[in-house]
């Protein structure tokens, strides 16, 4: 029984972190212009396949096989190739509409979203099937032992959550310390003041895209490590998990994503091990939470509550 | 004396630790126009909200002709309290009249399955609805942008539509925010008009402005609202003479009367 | 200084005045020169050499003059088009200038589908220039002509889309109406037949349809600049009925046409199916402003209801139900788990509910994956649907009339037409209703609706409810056209094409959400060939439409939806009232 718990109690922390640090890229942008970026899932899923892309074209089979070499420029290519596509999203598909009323944005954001997955279907080689993600990472499981057996974790999975939190705890820090961390919290309690102040809106959206996109870049390379294969699907799932991960923890709250994405992640473990229906309902678990979440308390965890005006 | 119409009664509002409005008390009798004038941040549009359900107030109730009413706009409004918004929200993208329909919608009887199938009765009520849009548009003076977008109305108009459309409900109070906010001394007075021509109506009004000469010469009482508290209550002369208006209100330097006015209070 | 300088403005206003009037004339001579090279252009070789699945479409030199009325197909359009502009160009039409502007892009799009395509096919612009001893170029003097038309047109100045006010006495009104309803009908079947069925029988079919698809809009849209669709609509509108009976007596009359086929009248059943749906989710979305992404779950309810009552051997309840009775609870049951899922409306707003609603449509489809109480047949699907049968014929089955055979399936393309019929009405009455008013001043501002006395609480939830009835309606008749109801009808996706052809066609508006569903479902039939691309088109062109046409092909007339731009005085400002 224990080892059955607490493995599955590593496999939500593992999985909830990765949720976490995607979440980040929604909360972030959600917390400025107040989109929910659908497309964002799939910025993580263009990551994996940024990362799988340098691996496999990119470089000599030389340093690919040597893992010190290939985790780095993996973990690059993934942030920067997401970050552009990012980036590039936010700048042809998201900025025309900053004014226009919250429904023109979001239906903008799926046609994103489905544009994205085609087209790395369509574009990339045979990736309408799952491609295998190369083990350059370091391979093997830590099994640590508990009363009744033992706890199996995969290194790629400690390397996954160790990497997320760091990340999430360096961008905290970024935003609460910096200048243009500043800038980007001016910018989320009013772009118009934040303007005046001599804060350059658009500057500082494009870095939150681009900062949300290479985050989810570096979550698709370690995933893809992590499970040893990807899909085109990986984005939708995941980027639904981040998002209610995000809403959970408060949006705009960084703090609150990673919290939320660990929940979500134990919701989907345990609930896939002890509730009626098993893993074929883990999925079904997590938009219970989401409705029930966004229902009875829309500002999360750690987020603000709103006064309707007159 | 006729009977009080509309009686607020010890009406207390706090949001977190602030007191927007504190024990006001006060009657609207049948056939009166009330100003309701003070500095900005006195709790003038809080008041609105509180006399017409946006608001459930922390303590203290509102009745109407003795009967409490609940803190649901739409209730309030089909118990006979209607009002306008200081910033003008009308429905943008539908016509006047639209806008003026919307507005009988408390007093149109068409469930959905008469809306469904459009018989006789529907047509009747559908045509009488029509018919007293149309006649509300004239009596604002709006029948020439009868089939305009709300949007696309002169700012002036607007206001004049937000009336006609809170009029459609058949209140017997009607609560305007800033009717004249904007607009020149022309249009002010054409408002003026309208509003007592509302009066003439049967409909007891409430008014909140900042323009006070417009108060003064118009309502048949005055309250002054300060810091949350009701400060005076009288005629005109009374309020106008009372010192302690002078001092909170109008004792201000005229430069920062003048920026109330133009500023307006959230 | 200042009175050396006067001069200089003084002087430069008369002589940019002569050279718009220089620009002006200028500009009527690119329209004639346009039109006359789209004809040209028509008239010349388009291949230079034979491609390789057969000529495309001929590879004829000069050919009118050896049979002038031998010019077929695209080049009759193009060469229709040119005239056109010519036409309109040397003659004072009211709008001039708007009308050739559409035909030059019209001529454009046209040339530039056929070009690309033998460049493409043919490997290169030799294709279509000159190569190998033999010329062509007729792509790319249309292409000019086209290009020079429309330039021609803007540079003389657009003037605003003229008013006609004709009023004609009410026979000919009506005969003008059928007449009208009639071309309606034959462009209708043109478009679903040009090009034929695509794959083995013609090997062009998808460009061919692409071409037509350019010359017919280009010609719409010209017809739309002279004012006179506009016009129609009014005439139309001033005879409602009259219009509403012509336009379902024309759909009904479809089968007889060259559309009349059994491929066409089951694409037909399939658009028929989404179009109703879309009406539904157009109470939701474009009356009552509430994004609902998980809104095809209600057609896949009605559908799972349907299947478990025709009787059909994997259904858990083995009982068959007579079909309209089966419609009749497939769509209440739709209705009250619409119900269930508009209630967090009570609560949430905005793009908040649009994730709540995808998180119901989510939970449907997981569940139904999972064949939850053995309801959905989980991945086997529920197969053998029995057809709907009345009077001893089954729905499947051609029937013949006298002389006439009318193909298979016209039964089911007669249900779906009056089903539409129906939903349309149900969505017309309801939407002029005291009823309809409150939601589109929901969906204007929910807080001044409430202080208008509207219980914005039950009547939201009402949108749902109605909304997903008829999903659940279309939903049983699914069933039993398809025979076959699996949970991966239903994901995601379908419910994003709904919404797609909700805001394409035009949110708020009937003809906006059978004309959205049309195109959706049509064009994946005729562009096979383009079928790997048809998923990243179709999201490109979500994020194209709201960029550039947010308020659809079709507007409302309240032209402010939840999507349109906003203008000054929109939404209120939380502090400031100035004006």
């Amino acid at each position: 029984m224990l080892p059955t718990l607490l493995s599955q109690v590593a496999n939500g922390l593992v999985l909830g972190s990765l949720i976490g640090l995607i979440a980040l890229g929604y909360t972030m942008v959600y917390g400025i212009i107040q989109l929910i970026n659908f497309a964002h899932g799939e910025i993580f899923m263009v990551g994996a396949y940024g990362g799988l892309a340098a691996l496999t074209y990119l470089l000599p089979a030389a340093i690919a096989n040597q893992w010190y070499l290939a985790l780095p420029i993996a973990l690059v290519a993934g942030a920067v190739i997401a970050a552009l596509v990012a980036v590039a999203a936010e700048r042809f598909a998201y900025r025309p509409l900053r004014d226009a009323p919250r429904l023109a944005p979001l239906i903008t954001a799926l046609g994103v979203s489905v544009a994205l997955q085609e087209a790395v279907r369509v574009f990339y080689p045979d990736a309408t099937a799952a491609l295998p993600f190369p083990s350059i990472f370091i391979e093997g499981t830590l099994e640590i032992p508990v009363p009744g057996g033992t706890v199996p974790i995969k290194y790629a999975g400690i390397l996954l959550a160790l990497v997320s939190l760091a990340l999430a705890a360096g961008l905290q820090v970024f935003v609460d310390r910096s200048r243009t961390g500043r800038a980007m919290r001016a910018t989320a309690q009013d772009r118009d003041i934040a303007r005046l102040m001599g804060i350059d809106p658009d500057r500082v959206i494009v870095l939150t895209f681009l900062i949300g996109g290479a985050l989810a870049g570096v979550g698709g390379v370690l995933y893809g490590g992590y499970l040893n294969n990807i899909n085109i699907d990986m984005g939708f799932q995941n980027g639904i998990f981040a998002f209610t991960a995000a809403v959970l923890g408060g949006i705009g709250s960084i703090r609150g994503a990673v919290v939320g994405g660990l929940a979500i992640g134990l919701v989907k473990s345990l609930g896939g091990q002890y509730l009626p229906g098993g893993t074929a309902y883990d999925y079904v678990w997590i938009f219970v939470v989401l409705i029930v979440v966004l229902v009875f308390r829309p500002q999360g965890f750690f987020g603000e509550t709103e006064r309707v005006r007159a | 004396m006729t009977a009080p119409i509309l009686e607020a009664a010890g009406v207390t509002m706090v949001f977190g630790g602030l007191t927007a409005l504190k024990d006001v008390s006060f009657t609207l009798r049948d056939g009166e126009i009330i100003g309701l004038i003070g500095p900005n941040g006195a709790g003038k549009t809080t008041l609105f909200n509180c006399l017409t359900g946006l608001y459930a107030p922390s303590r203290g109730a509102v009745a109407l002709r003795g009967t409490r009413l609940a803190c649901d706009p739409a209730r309030v409004t089909a118990a006979g309290v209607a009002r306008t918004f200081q910033n003008i929200r009308l429905f943008p993208g539908m016509t006047a009249t639209e806008n003026v329909l919307v507005g009988r919608h408390v007093r149109m009887t068409q469930g959905p399955l008469s809306s469904l199938l459009h018989g006789p009765r529907f047509r009747r009520s559908e045509a009488e609805a029509a018919e007293r849009a149309e006649k509300l548009l004239a009596f604002v003076g709006l029948t020439r942008f009868a089939d305009e977008l709300a949007r696309n109305l002169p700012y002036g108009d607007q206001r004049r539509l937000e009336i006609a459309r809170a009029l459609a409900t058949e209140p017997s109070v009607l609560l305007l925010d800033e009717p004249t906010a904007g607009m020149n001394a022309q249009e002010t007075q054409s408002t003026r008009q309208l509003i007592l021509a509302i009066r003439d109506l049967g409909v007891s009004v409430v008014v909140i402005e900042h323009d006070t000469k417009f108060i003064f010469t118009l309502c048949d009482r005055v309250l002054v609202l300060v810091q949350g508290e009701l400060l005076v209550a009288g005629t005109p002369d009374e309020v106008r003479g009372d010192p302690r208006v002078v001092e909170a209100y109008l004792g201000a330097p005229p430069e920062e009367i003048e920026a109330q006015i133009h500023r307006s209070e959230v | 200084m200042t009175t050396v300088q006067s001069p200089v403005p003084a002087s430069a206003a008369p002589v940019s005045g002569r050279a718009r009037g220089a620009g002006a004339r200028g500009a009527a001579w690119l329209r004639v020169a346009g039109g006359l090279l789209a004809v040209l252009g028509a008239l010349l070789p388009w291949a230079t050499f034979v491609l390789n699945e057969g000529p495309y479409p001929e590879k004829a030199t000069l050919q009118f003059f050896v049979a002038p009325l031998g010019l077929t197909g695209f080049r009759l359009h193009l060469a229709l088009l040119g005239l056109a502009a010519i036409l309109v160009s040397v003659r004072a039409v009211r709008g001039r200038a708007r009308i050739v502007r559409a035909l030059g892009w019209g001529i454009v799009a046209t040339s530039l589908v056929n070009g690309l395509y033998i460049t493409v096919e043919g490997g290169g612009l030799g294709a279509i220039t000159a190569s190998g001893g033999s010329a062509a170029f007729g792509a790319v003097v249309a292409l000019i002509g086209g290009a020079f038309a429309a330039a021609g047109a803007v540079g003389g100045g657009i003037e605003p889309l003229p008013v006609r006010e004709w009023r004609m006495p009410w026979w000919a009104e009506w005969l003008l109406l059928l007449v009208l309803f009639g071309l309606l009908l034959l462009v209708v079947s043109a478009v679903l037949t040009s090009g034929g069925q695509g794959g083995v029988v013609n090997p062009y079919a998808g460009a061919v349809f692409l071409s037509f698809l350019a010359a017919a809009g280009g010609a719409f849209a010209a017809l739309h600049a002279s004012g006179l669709l506009t016009w129609l609509a009014a005439v139309a509108e001033r005879h409602r009925v009259f219009s509403i009976v012509v336009l379902l007596v024309m759909a009904l009359l479809l089968p007889l046409t060259g559309a009349g086929t059994e491929y066409w009248m089951t694409v037909a059943a399939n658009i028929g199916v989404y179009a109703a749906t879309a009406i539904g989710l157009n109470i939701v979305v474009g009356l009552a402003g509430l994004l609902d992404l998980g809104y095809v779950a209600f057609l896949g309810i009605g559908a799972f209801v349907a299947a478990n009552l025709s009787g059909a051997a994997a259904s858990e309840i083995g009982i068959r139900l007579p079909f309209p009775l089966v419609m009749i609870i497939s769509a209440v049951v739709a209705g009250l788990f619409g119900a269930v899922v508009g209630s967090p409306t009570l609560r949430v707003r905005g793009d908040y509910l649009a994730i709540v609603t995808l998180a119901f449509g989510e939970i449907f489809v997981r569940s139904a994956q999972n064949n939850i109480g053995g309801l959905t047949g989980g991945a086997n699907a529920i197969p053998n649907i029995p057809q709907v049968s009345a009077f001893g014929t089954a729905f499947n089955e051609s029937i013949a009339i006298g002389a006439v055979t009318l193909p298979a399936g016209v039964l089911y393309y007669v249900l779906i037409v009056l089903l539409v019929a129906v939903v349309m009405l149900v969505f017309g009455n309801l939407k002029n209703s005291r009823l309809g008013r409150a939601w589109i001043a929901i969906r204007e501002d929910e807080d001044a609706a409430r202080a208008m006395g509207i219980r914005t609480g039950p009547i939201k939830i009402l949108a749902f409810l109605i909304g997903a009835t008829l999903a659940g309606l279309a939903g049983a008749f699914f069933a039993h056209k398809t025979a076959v109801v699996a949970y991966d009808s239903f994901r995601f996706l379908e419910s994003v094409t709904l919404l797609a052809a909700v805001i394409l066609g035009g949110m708020g508006t009937i003809p906006g959400a059978v004309f959205g569903a049309s195109i959706l479902f049509v064009l994946p039939e005729k562009l096979r060939e383009f079928a790997d691309y048809r998923l990243l088109l179709f999201g490109l062109a979500l994020v194209v439409i709201m960029r550039f046409r947010p308020q659809g092909i079709i507007p409302d007339r309240h032209r402010r939806t939840e999507l349109a731009p906003v203008t000054a005085q929109d939404p209120p400002p939380a502090k400031g009232a100035e004006a």
